[in-house]
């Protein structure tokens, strides 16, 4: 009864991009020239089709995932894997919005989780889409949709770290359950 | 293992609904279907001035409290949990006020952890850690916040206690039940 692991994009289903094309990107998102990029810079480069800025707490999450140095932005060598890992989404989100609206709404959020390894009742997707869907539209536009999936992914994380023996169960105190999950919702 | 309790105060309502005054609210904005969306709860609670000279509601957080008495996963409130949760309310800022004692507004991280435990919540210093990364902006909670975190905490007791079948403080969890438990508070 082991639970899946979550959809990880296989390596290398973009050529790994050239070097100097990363770095004409990152000079040009890169706008006070301090070498590296911080939030409000990529938040500036990021687009979630919406016309409305790009959720500022995923462009944490993201940044916070490669800056290795804890400076707040990353630099030019931790950039190459902000741009896989966007680009990994964009492609990722193109393939479950399949009517090409730039939203992905409850039916297609559902393919895309069961995709990833999943198993979540039907109303469940209602609910991830009234918690993540800043837009009020009923659907998830990118950054929401990313958004969705870390803290999917955080929870399973927070989950495995507790599954000693990996069979998708876990006995824990109230204490415990209480500090598992402020960290992450 | 005892529970905490909800710190609501006692008393009841007037009997018969026309004259209570609570129903007024309520059906201001209800449809005929006599349920309410997080969008009416905000906009009624801001008419019924609960939050007195408090900032209103936030959207994120009036989501939050329809999600904490949504036994059917609607995302909608009736006039019976309407009540519940005004009780809870009345109960939440009567303990914040009495910490907010300058009225500013907001209370300090410390006293956060004193409203808390005043909630009935005996919680470890790990747990407390937890919930003050997350709610401590630069040391203040304002008051909306400070219901969401109740409310978050009411709600998290609530799913744990439902899995302590032997109230032993402990509870079992299953991976997808887990996620969507803690994704729906």
């Amino acid at each position: 009864m082991a639970y899946h692991s979550p959809y990880r994009a296989p390596p290398h289903i973009n050529a790994p991009p050239d070097q100097s094309f990363l770095w004409n990107i990152f000079q040009r998102v890169d706008k006070d020239r301090s070498g590296v990029i911080s939030d409000s810079e990529l938040q500036q480069a990021l687009s979630n089709g919406t016309w409305t800025p790009f959720n500022p707490v995923t462009v944490r999450s993201i940044i916070s995932m490669f800056d290795r140095e804890n400076k707040g932005g990353v630099n030019f060598n931790e950039f190459a894997g902000v741009w896989k890992y966007i680009t990994d989404w964009q492609n990722i989100f193109r393939t479950y919005d399949r009517d090409n609206s730039g939203f992905i709404d409850k039916n297609e959020l559902k393919q895309a989780l069961t995709g990833f390894g999943y198993r979540l009742s039907d109303q469940f997707y209602g609910t991830l889409i009234d918690k993540f869907d800043r837009q009020r539209k009923g659907q998830v536009a990118f950054d929401d949709f990313i958004q969705c999936c870390i803290v999917l992914q955080r929870l399973t994380d927070v989950f495995r770290r507790y599954d000693t023996d990996q069979d998708g169960w876990i006995q824990v105190s109230y204490e415990q359950y209480l500090s598992m999950v402020f960290n992450v919702v | 293992m005892a529970y905490p309790g909800y710190g609501a105060p006692p008393g009841g309502f007037p009997a018969g609904m026309q004259q209570d005054p609570l129903y007024g609210y309520f059906s201001a904005v209800a449809g005929q279907d006599g349920q309410i969306t997080a969008d009416e709860l905000q906009a009624c609670l801001t008419q019924s001035g609960i939050s007195g000279t408090y900032k209103p509601f936030s959207l994120e957080t009036c989501r939050l409290m329809i999600n904490m008495l949504d036994r059917d996963m609607s995302g909608t409130m009736g006039f019976n949990e309407f009540r519940d949760l005004w009780q809870a309310l009345n109960g939440w800022k009567g303990t914040f006020v009495s910490f907010d004692r300058d009225q500013s507004g907001t209370i300090e991280g410390q006293e956060l952890q004193q409203a808390i435990r005043t909630l009935g919540y005996n919680l470890s210093p790990q747990a407390m850690n937890c919930i003050m990364m997350r709610y401590s902006n630069h040391g203040k909670i304002p008051f909306d916040d400070f219901v969401s975190c109740s409310v978050k905490l009411r709600a998290l007791t609530d799913q744990f206690r439902r899995r302590d079948t032997n109230q032993s403080g402990g509870a079992l969890f299953q991976y997808d039940d887990f996620i969507q438990v803690t994704m729906s508070v």
